[in-house]
Formats: C-alpha cells, structure tokens, sequence
C-alpha cells in the first residue's frame, strides 16, 4: 500500500502537477539554462540533488525543532538558509568534480538557492500535511525527488526545442523571451493532457 | 542624484518583468486573478523596499563574502512578517496567495536590487528605486491578470464580466499564463522596434 | 581578563572565517528576535480566524442545534474530534453530529466539516481549506447566482448581500451517509437535479475537477466510518426512502405528525 502511495506521489509531481509546466516554480533557472542540452542536464542533475537533500533536512528540522517549540514562524528564513547552504556545497563539489560543467552553468548554479521550485517543495512538503502521517519523511523525500525530475524533463524539452528554434525564422519581434514563453506555454498545453491521470 | 528617474526606470525602461526577467515565478502563477495580483504586488513591494533601506544602512558593516546570505536573512525576516499580517488579518488573501508569500524571499527582483542597487547607494535613493521596481512589477502583474482573469474565469475582482460568455479554462492555467506573458513580450518589442523606427 | 579580551579581538580579525560567521549569526539572531514579537502580536488574531470558521461552519452545517459538545476521541493514536449537539423538536430530542475531515485533493489536502443527524442524514457541509485549481476544484465555493461587475459601482450602497451557500456544497444536503454517496456527471446543479441526485443518493461533481469532488465525498464518508465505529450511534438499519423527497426538516416535522 505504501509502495503505490509513493508512487502516486512520484507520478503526480513529475508529470501531473510538474512544477515547472502546471506549478509555474523554478521559471528563472528554467529559461536561463535552457539554450543548450547539455547545460540543462547538468543543471537538471543538480536541482534533483539540491531538492532531495533540501526536502530531507528541511523536514527533519521542521518536525523535529521548529514544530515542537512552536517557532514555525521562523520557517521561512530556515528553510531558505538550509538551501543557500546546501547550493554552496553542491557548487563545491562541481567545481572540483567538472569544472567545465561549472563553467558552463555560471551565474546559474548559485541561483539555485533563489530557485522558487526549491524552496517551494520544501514548503509543500510542510502543507501537503506530511508532518502528521506516517512516513511522512518518505513521502516528502520522494516529492523532493520527483520535483527535481519533472523539473529536468520539462528543462531537456525546452532546451531541445530552443535549439531547433535558433534556426528557425521567427519574426524579429518575437525572437528570444517571446518565442520562448509561447513555447513554453504550448508544452504546458500538452501536459495539461496528464491531468486527468487517476489511480 | 535624481530621484524621479530612479523611480520610473522602475515602470518601463527597466521593468523587473518584462526587461530584466527577475520574479518571473509569482507572476505567472499569482495573477489568476487581479484581487491577487494587487496583494501580491502590495506584498513585494513592501518587503522590496524594507529590505532595500536596511540593506543600505547596513552596507558597511556586512563583509563581501557574506552578503549574500546576510541579504536573504533580511529579505526573509520582512516576508515573514508579511505573511504574519496576512494570515493575522487578511485570511482569504493569506489562503489564495497560498505558497507565494514565502516565495516572495526568492523573488529575484528582490535580491537583485539588494545586490545591485541598495548595497550602493544611500537610503533614499533606495526607497525611490524600491518604490519605481515594485510598482512597475505590480502593473505588469495587474495587466496579466486582468487578461487571465477576464478571458480564463470571466471574471474581474470576483464579479462576473460578460454575462452569458463561457470562459477560456486555458487561461486560468498555466499555459495560459505563459502564452499571454509572451504576446504581451512580444508587443513590447514591437513597441519598442516601431520606436527606435521612428526615432 | 585583558589579555583575554585581545586574544578574541585577534582571533576574529585574523581569522577568515570568524568574523563572517558571527555576524551572521548575529543578524539570524536578531531576525528571530524581531519576529518573536512580531509573532506574539499576530498570533492572537490567527487564532481567533480559525475559532470563528469554525463557529461559523458549525452553525451552518448544524442548525437549530444548541448544547454542542466537543469531543474528543483517540483512534489509531490520532485525535478525533466532533461535535454532538442537542435539537428538540415537537417534545422529542434528537441529537446531531459534527466533524471535519480531509482527503488529499488536486493541489493540496481539502478539509470539510459535515453535519448529520442521528439517522445518517447530512444536514450540510461546509469547505474549511482547500488549495485547489481556481476555475475548477476551487469552484467548489463558487456561488451559484453571480453579481455583475459592471453594475457592482451602481449596486454598490444597496447591499444586495448574496448569503447564498455555494451549489457544490448544498447539494450534499439530504443525503445518506450511511449508504455510499455516487458522484455523477451531470455538470453544474440546477434546482432540476435535486430529486434525481437524492434518488441515487450522490452528487454532480465540478466540470473538470472530479478529483476534487471526490475528494470531498471521501473524506466525509471516511470520517462518518470512523466515527460509526467508535461512538456507537444508533441509526435505524434500513430507512424507507419511498415517500421521502426530504427537501428540509420540516418534512420530517410533518409526517412526524402523521404518525
């Protein structure tokens, strides 16, 4: 029973509610990394790491400290605190692991921290109402993980299809930002099609 | 230092939305309705400028290498007192802002200007560069949402709009928010091209 | 002491790190001070927000009820709470329950408090919380009959206060808890629905938003489970619904009288 609850939720946050697509978080990473498949795969592997570790800590701090001494009012600046570290660490290890990676994603990569999508499944992982079910951290590890995929995957279709549109002949006008939302928008559109999945 | 131009750089020239791409995720996903995009460009705007002045009377005193979560800690104190009131007096404001008020610590636009403009400048050069930023996210907002709204819910402030019209469901999602804010690019381009044309 | 003073000084100033860190820590701290009180003055109001909705609901999904009662029960090693009230009618009393419940919906968990009498027979609902899709789940709070934004500045003084409850939810008025509620697809209720709808004891869901209806419809199933089991309510076992087109209370009042 629990295995299809999990799954249910992987389901749901990859395809059905896709954060990026249905959701509309994590929009500014999502159209600067875009241009190029290799520089949003590497940034798309490194969301999904940030995430499942963010979604993890901040839940454990959540449950465990802010909840019982009923500071929970002191979310916002924890949460956004652990992800500001946890970005620094990941940079870290990129930079000694693939520094043409590091190259390649720049500015991006400490923007992860202000990366709507982060901080907004670990607050959704709090008013989803994890906290008081069982395996509750499960539940939101796996949300955690499922963000970052659907993030990923909706960030390899734009940039695959950014890259045929720069050959493409668009009228001046709409060349760049323009184009790049209406597309957007027509992906959405299609996954639009996954809402009426039921289990 | 003039003042009025650091105010309405904020409206057009240098429209956080629509020119510098910075607090892209609230914008498509708070104006499915223009009763939200008003609170929400209230809401931003306040902790836009509150940060903005504390930032810059503390500018000294912050080592570099540190400012950046310093910045974030400022921003997130002011969100949270934000989402306070809101939830203390403004409850179905609180309720369909939803997620989007502690989203509002990674506004870009937010840290931007902390970054960029408050950390060198006086204070109130500040207040005027706050001030011209939040409004000019604000109109972009609101004319987002009066299109979504109007097209997507046939609604406008919860009262119905045409009677007898049944709405466009797409607009109230996300590919509609994300088609729309691409036209609305893409006029503005042209806007500017038939400009420089005549100019 | 002096001597120990300067080694600190020292410390921070040749150290990369110290320095930084204590005076990040120092701005954390004092953000968390600031907002303590920020709390302290908030809080207040935000407890009061949720007792008065509360109130509000009860009174709507129980009325005519007085003397309500709030229990408490313990399953499975969670709080269940409900409310039993007391109506008397024509020398006869008859109790009524209360409580709220709620399901994971499309966007989030829908909490909805439902009011039943003894017999099963849900006197309303009302929707506490929910975060769904606005044009579609979140219609479940739309009001059926609509004011015109145009005429709103002419009707402004004449407050023409639309009280009306939202369709979605009235229309689980009358029907059987203890018998499982269907959900149709009859697209938005209309006054034409009713006996249909009471007749197969279910609902016409929200266009394009089953989910959350279903949702709905769970949760309050789900509690009535509960709350059967544990507190022992005493509901006939077969009710003859052949006469029965109960459209309010005072049908029952009527052929109470009958009898």
């Amino acid at each position: 029973m629990e295995i299809k609850v999990l799954f249910t939720i992987l389901i749901s946050t990859i395809f059905i509610n896709n954060y990026v697509l249905a959701q509309m978080l994590g929009l500014c990473p999502f159209l600067g990394v875009s241009k190029k498949l290799d520089s949003a795969l590497g940034m798309g592997l490194a969301v999904i790491f940030v995430m499942t570790l963010a979604s993890f800590i901040t839940f454990i701090v959540y449950k465990y400290i802010l909840f019982p001494y009923e500071i929970t009012y002191l979310r916002t600046i924890v949460f956004i605190l652990v992800i500001a570290s946890l970005v620094q660490l990941v940079e870290m290890i990129i930079e000694k692991t693939s520094p043409t990676l590091y190259q390649a994603l720049g500015i991006f990569l400490p923007l992860i921290t202000t990366n709507c999508a982060v901080l907004g499944v670990t607050v959704l992982n709090i008013d989803s109402g994890f906290i008081s079910t069982e395996f509750g951290l499960l539940k939101s590890i796996v949300q955690g993980v499922g963000a970052g995929i659907g993030f990923t995957i909706a960030l390899l279709l734009m940039a695959g299809i950014r890259e045929r549109l720069e050959t493409a002949d668009i009228p001046k006008n709409l060349k760049g930002l323009p184009i790049t939302f209406v597309t957007a928008g027509l992906l959405a559109l299609s996954f639009l099609g996954f809402s009426g999945m039921k289990f | 230092m003039n003042y009025l131009k650091e105010f309405t750089k904020g409206l057009w020239e240098k429209n956080p939305i629509l020119v510098l791409s910075l607090g892209l995720c609230p914008t498509l996903a708070v104006t499915t309705s223009v009763t939200n995009a008003l609170w929400m460009c209230l809401a931003s705007t306040f902790v836009l400028v509150c940060s903005n002045v504390l930032v810059s009377i503390i500018k000294k005193y912050i080592p570099s290498h540190i400012r950046i979560p310093v910045f974030i800690t400022i921003i997130a104190s002011f969100v949270t007192v934000v989402e306070l009131t809101l939830k203390a007096f403004q409850p179905n404001v609180y309720n369909s802002l939803g997620i989007f008020i502690p989203l509002i610590v990674v506004n870009c636009m937010i840290l931007g200007r902390a970054e960029e403009f408050a950390s060198k400048n006086n204070i109130l050069v500040s207040i005027f560069d706050g001030l011209g930023m939040g409004i000019g996210f604000g109109l972009t907002l609101t004319i987002l949402a009066f299109f979504r709204e109007t097209l997507g819910a046939n609604k406008l402030f919860g009262l119905t709009f045409i009677p007898g019209m049944r709405p466009v469901m797409a607009m109230i999602l996300a590919p509609g928010a994300f088609i729309t804010l691409g036209l609305m690019l893409w006029a503005m381009n042209s806007f500017k091209s038939r400009k420089k044309k005549g100019g | 002491m002096k001597k120990f003073l300067t080694k600190i000084i020292l410390f921070f100033n040749n150290n990369y790190l110290a320095k930084p860190t204590f005076i990040l820590a120092l701005v954390v701290f004092l953000a968390a001070f600031i907002l303590s009180h920020v709390k302290e003055i908030t809080y207040p109001s935000i407890l009061r927000q949720t007792e008065e909705k509360e109130k509000l609901a009860l009174n709507l999904v129980l009325p005519g009820y007085h003397s309500l009662l709030k229990r408490r029960v313990e399953i499975e090693g969670k709080d269940f709470i409900f409310w039993e009230g007391e109506k008397k009618d024509l020398n006869k009393e008859s109790k009524g329950y209360a409580f709220i419940s709620f399901e994971p919906g499309y966007s989030g968990p829908v909490k909805s408090m439902v009011g039943f009498n003894d017999q099963g027979k849900i006197l309303g609902i009302y929707i506490l919380e929910q975060t769904e899709t606005p044009g579609l789940g979140a219609r479940c709070l739309e009001v059926a009959s609509s004011q015109l934004f145009w005429t709103s500045f002419f009707k402004a003084k004449k407050k023409n206060l639309n009280h009306s409850r939202p369709w979605f939810q009235e229309q689980f008025k009358g029907l059987d808890l203890t018998k499982g509620i269907k959900i149709l697809q009859k697209g938005d209720w209309n006054q034409s629905l009713r006996k249909e709808l009471l007749q197969v004891n279910g609902i016409t869901s929200l266009t394009g938003a089953t989910i959350t209806s279903k949702a709905v419809t769970k949760s309050l199933q789900a509690g009535f489970k509960v709350l059967k089991e544990k507190i022992n309510l005493t509901i006939p076992a077969v009710q003859n619904l052949d006469n029965n087109f109960l459209e309010d209370d005072e049908n029952i009042n009527r052929e109470r009288e009958e009898e």
